[in-house]
C-alpha cells in the first residue's frame, strides 16, 4: 500500500517536472515584460504594486497587505505572499526578483544557483532617490512610460505644496522615545514643509533615544507621531501619551507613508502641511 | 532579644529620614540638569513651564511610585518571611511578582485594560493570588525551607514563560522590548495615572499585612502554640494571601516585576530590631521605600545609552544577600 502511494507520488512529480520543463522559461536574461515578478522587500512591494500590472506579480512579502505598513496594501489583495523562503521562490520560478538589494537576500543565497534576473534597488532617503527607484523599477518591469508618468504626477502634487512650518521645530517621536534624525526621509519631509528637525538641532544621530524629560526641556513646536501610536496598546506607545507631553501640538502620520521611499511620499508631505495649517488655525 | 537593638521608634525615624533624603534627591536629579533654584521656584508655583512640567508631571509621580512600590515590596517580604518562617521568602523569589506581571500583560496586550482602568490591577492581583495559592498548595506543609523556594521557582518560571508567550501571541510587533520591561521592572515614564492605579492597591495590601503582626509573632512558637494563644490561623493566612496579592499586584501592574527588594530589606533591618516578625514589618516598609527610590536614582544617574532597568540594579544588590543565606543553609542540603 505504502509503496504504491510512493510510486503514485513519484509519477505525479515526474509529470509536474515534464510540464515545468515544457514551459518556455528563458532564465538568464530578463524578458522585456516579466510575467512572474517576485518582490522580497516591503518597500519594493510598493513600487512593484504601483507600476506593474497585477497579473505580472507572482509574489510579495508577508507584510504587503498590512495597511499599517504599506501605502499600496489595498492593491496587494489576492497576490500570493511569501515568507521569504527559498523553496517558495524556487516553486514560482520568477522571471524578475526585486529587492533592496535583491542580491544580498538570505533566501536567494540559499538557492543552488542564482540564475534569476535581479533588480537591486537602493534605500531611498530623498525624493530624488524615490524618483530614481520608480524609474528603475518601471524599466525593469517593462513599462518605462509608467515610471515617467508616476514621477510627473508626484512632481505635480508637490509643486503647489506650501511651507507652513516657517522654521519651527518638530520632533519625530516614536514609541519608547526613539527620535528620527537627519539624513532620513522624515527629515526631508520636515524640510519640505518648512519645519526644522529637533534631532538636527540637538546634533543627534539618525536614530536616537530622547527621554520625555529631555523632550519637555527641548520644547519643540510640534511632535510628529505615527498614527499607530494614537491609541495606547502597550508600554511603548503609552509613553507618547504621558501628560507631560500633552501641551505640545501633534502631527499624526501613518507609518505606511514614511517607512519606505514610495509614491506615498506626496501624501505624507501634503498631510503634514495640512495638519500644520490646521493646528495653526486652531491656536490663533 | 538583641541587646544592641535601638528603640523601635528611633529606627523608624532614621529610616524615614533616609527615605525622605532619597525622595528629595529623586526630585532633584534626572535626565535634564535643572538648578535647585529653578526647581524650587517651580515647586512654589512661580517657576517656568518646563521646570514645573518636569517636576510635577515627571519626577513627582516617579518618586511617589518608587516610595510606594518599594514600601509594598519590603513589607511583603517581611510578612512572607515571618509567616513562612523562611528567610528567603519574598514576592519575586516565590514567583508572585512574575505572576502579577503575567496578569498585567494579559490586561494590556489583549486590550482588556482599555475597557476600564480597574481591569489592569485586577488581573495583576488575580495573577498574584493564583500564584500564591498554588505555592501554598505545593509547599504549604513542607518541613524543609527548600521545598518552598523550589515551588516558588516553578511558579515563577511558569509565569515568566506565560508572559513571554502572551506577548508573542498578542498582535504586537515590539514584543521583545516589552517582555524585558515587564520582567525587569522600570519606573521610567510613569505618570499620575499610574500612581492612582497603584496607590489604592498598595494602601489596602499594606494595611492587611501590618494587621498580621501579632499573629506572626505567635507563629514563631509554632502553629499549635499560636492557635493556643488565640491566633486564627485561617484568617491570618487569608489576610496574608490577599494583602500580598493586592499590594504586589497593584505595584507590578504599573512597574513590572522588580526583584529582590523584599529579600534585601528585611535582612538589613532584622539585626537592628529584636528579630520578632512584627518588629520588622513597618521598618521594612520604610526601608523598602528608601531602597527602591535610591535604586531608581542610580538607574537615572549611571550613564548608559538606554536607561538601565530597575530590576538589574536590585538584582545586583539582592543576589549577594541570597547567596549569604544559601551558604548558611547549605548544611540542610
Amino acid at each position: 500500500m505504502r509503496r504504491l502511494g510512493l510510486a503514485a507520488a513519484a509519477a505525479l512529480l515526474g509529470a509536474a517536472g515534464l510540464l515545468w520543463a515544457a514551459s518556455p522559461a528563458p532564465r538568464a536574461k530578463a524578458p522585456r515584460v516579466p510575467q512572474r515578478i517576485v518582490s522580497i522587500n516591503l518597500c519594493a512591494d510598493q513600487l512593484v504594486l504601483a507600476l506593474a500590472d497585477k497579473g505580472q506579480i507572482a509574489g510579495l512579502t508577508k507584510n504587503a497587505t498590512d495597511a499599517e505598513m504599506s501605502g499600496e496594501a489595498a492593491k496587494a489583495q489576492g497576490i500570493p505572499q511569501l515568507s521569504n523562503s527559498a523553496e517558495q521562490i524556487l516553486a514560482i520560478e520568477p522571471d524578475l526578483i526585486v529587492g533592496m538589494p535583491a542580491s544580498r537576500s538570505a533566501a536567494l543565497s540559499a538557492l543552488p544557483e542564482q540564475t534569476y534576473p535581479l533588480l537591486d534597488l537602493d534605500t531611498a532617503n530623498t525624493l530624488g532617490g524615490i524618483y530614481a527607484s520608480i524609474r528603475q523599477t518601471a524599466v525593469a518591469i517593462g513599462h518605462p512610460e509608467r515610471g515617467d508618468a508616476l514621477v510627473a504626477r508626484m512632481e505635480g502634487e508637490l509643486a503647489g505644496l506650501p511651507k507652513p512650518g516657517r522654521g519651527r521645530v518638530a520632533a519625530y517621536y516614536q514609541r519608547r522615545g526613539y527620535m528620527t534624525g537627519t539624513g532620513t526621509l522624515i527629515d526631508e519631509l520636515m524640510m519640505r514643509v518648512g519645519l526644522v528637525n529637533l534631532a538636527g538641532k540637538l546634533g543627534k544621530p539618525p536614530l536616537s533615544q530622547l527621554s520625555i524629560e529631555e523632550m519637555v526641556a527641548a520644547q519643540p513646536d510640534y511632535l510628529i507621531v505615527e498614527s499607530a501610536t494614537d491609541k495606547v496598546t502597550d508600554q511603548g506607545s503609552e509613553m507618547l501619551h504621558h501628560p507631560a507631553l500633552k501641551d505640545i501640538p501633534r502631527i499624526s502620520m501613518p507609518q505606511a507613508w514614511t517607512v519606505c521611499g514610495s509614491p506615498a511620499y506626496t501624501q505624507a508631505a501634503r498631510s503634514m502641511a495640512a495638519q500644520i495649517v490646521r493646528l495653526d488655525g486652531g491656536r490663533s | 532579644m538583641n541587646r544592641f537593638a535601638p528603640p523601635r521608634w528611633s529606627l523608624i525615624a532614621a529610616l524615614a529620614a533616609l527615605a525622605l533624603v532619597a525622595a528629595v534627591a529623586s526630585l532633584l536629579f534626572g535626565a535634564v540638569d535643572l538648578s535647585v533654584a529653578r526647581l524650587f521656584a517651580a515647586a512654589t508655583g512661580s517657576g517656568d513651564k518646563v521646570a514645573s512640567i518636569i517636576l510635577f508631571d515627571l519626577r513627582l509621580p516617579r518618586t511617589v511610585l518608587a516610595l510606594a512600590v518599594g514600601a509594598m515590596l519590603g513589607l511583603a517580604g517581611a510578612a512572607l518571611q515571618g509567616y513562612l518562617r523562611n528567610p528567603l521568602a519574598e514576592p519575586s523569589v516565590l514567583g508572585t511578582s512574575n505572576a502579577a506581571a503575567l496578569g498585567g500583560v494579559a490586561a494590556i496586550y489583549f486590550g482588556l485594560a482599555e475597557i476600564h482602568p480597574i481591569i489592569l490591577p485586577l488581573l495583576a492581583t488575580g495573577g498574584a493570588l493564583v500564584s500564591l495559592a498554588l505555592l501554598f498548595v505545593l509547599a504549604g506543609k513542607a518541613e524543609s525551607p527548600l521545598t518552598l523556594i523550589l515551588a516558588g521557582i516553578a511558579v515563577g518560571t511558569l509565569a515568566v514563560a506565560g508572559t513571554s508567550l502572551a506577548l508573542n501571541l498578542s498582535p504586537n510587533p515590539f514584543a521583545a522590548m516589552e517582555i524585558m520591561t515587564w520582567l525587569l521592572g522600570s519606573l521610567e515614564n510613569r505618570s499620575f495615572d499610574h500612581v492612582w492605579i497603584a496607590l489604592p492597591c498598595i494602601a489596602i495590601g499594606a494595611a492587611m499585612l501590618l494587621w498580621n503582626g501579632r499573629a506572626l509573632d505567635a507563629l514563631t512558637l509554632g502553629e499549635d502554640a499560636a492557635q493556643a494563644l488565640g491566633t486564627d490561623l485561617q484568617k491570618t493566612r487569608l489576610r496574608l494571601l490577599i494583602g500580598t496579592a493586592i499590594g504586589v499586584g497593584g505595584a507590578v501592574a504599573v512597574t513590572g516585576a522588580i526583584g529582590f527588594v523584599g529579600l534585601i530589606v528585611p535582612h538589613l533591618i532584622r539585626p537592628l530590631t529584636d528579630r520578632s516578625p512584627s518588629a520588622i514589618l513597618l521598618p521594612s516598609a520604610i526601608g523598602g521605600a528608601a531602597l527602591l527610590t535610591l535604586a531608581d536614582l542610580g538607574v537615572r544617574i549611571i550613564p548608559t545609552t538606554n536607561e538601565l532597568k530597575l530590576g538589574v540594579v536590585t538584582a545586583f544588590l539582592g543576589v549577594p544577600v541570597f547567596l549569604v543565606h544559601l551558604m548558611r543553609e547549605r548544611r540542610l542540603w
